[in-house]
């Protein structure tokens, strides 16, 4: 049993934290909850995929911190990076050209004016296989991903 | 349409060790209104900026889907969910 479970078991023994935080708590470790919290109502967060899906467009972008202090699931839908990347061909020239000289001034050479409406489902599809693992020196483990 | 429609409700829900629990439901579509008229009279002003601009033969001329454009960004955030858990507190984020 990790350090993280048996902590979020000791917290739920000591009355610190309801069932359901548990759940919530150990859904978003990865793992199935124990069987002292298996009765209750799952997380949101507990029926999310744990990787990047294997098939179709994914839907959202998923953001996972786990490991250290504090917990974070972050679930965006993809349709906000689909909306944004369309309206990057709408902006006015004279905008554009500040937007990437400013993109540019701080180290990122990113025309969005290259980008074509037709390329954004191309890109999005390809995010399915995206994924970014980072472990930090604290033992924080940051997972990037879209399903 | 489904695309424009923006966020209905913002669910913000805190729990925190040793003090009381609270959820709270920020009714969006009561902006709807508000919103509706804003819109509606910026489409207006752009659609006649639009009209001239392309009248005048300037290369550019889309503003009124620059505003639709943003409409549908502002639109696209329903489903977004955010959670942070810690030793001391929960907080969850649910945008419908």
């Amino acid at each position: 049993m990790s350090e993280d479970r048996k902590r979020i078991l000791g917290m739920l023994a000591e009355g610190k934290i309801t069932a359901d935080e548990a759940e919530m708590l150990l859904d978003s470790l990865g793992a199935p909850a124990g069987e002292a919290t298996r009765e209750t109502t799952p997380s949101p967060s507990a029926d999310w995929p744990t990787g990047p899906s294997a098939a179709g467009t994914p839907k959202f972008l998923y953001v996972k911190v786990t490991g250290g202090k504090d917990t974070v699931d972050v679930k965006v839908p993809l349709s906000v990076l689909r909306a944004g990347l369309k309206l990057t061909s709408l902006i006015p020239p004279q905008a554009m050209e500040r937007i990437n000289e400013s993109l540019g001034e701080h180290g990122m050479s990113l025309e969005f004016d290259n980008l074509k409406p037709e390329d954004i489902e191309d890109l999005i599809a390809s995010l399915r296989e995206m994924e970014i693992n980072v472990r930090s020196a604290e033992g924080e483990d940051v997972r990037i991903f879209c399903a | 349409m489904n695309a424009y429609l923006p966020p209905l409700v913002v669910d913000v829900c805190v729990r925190e060790t040793g003090s009381r629990n609270f959820r709270i439901w920020l009714p969006f579509f009561l902006l709807w209104p508000v919103l509706l008229i804003v819109v509606g009279f910026a489409l207006l002003v752009t659609a006649l900026v639009d009209l001239a601009l392309f009248i005048s033969g300037a290369r550019y001329h889309h503003y009124t889907l620059l505003v639709l454009g943003s409409l549908r960004v502002l639109a696209s955030v329903r489903g977004t969910h955010v959670d942070a858990v810690n030793d001391d507190s929960i907080v969850r984020v649910d945008i419908y």
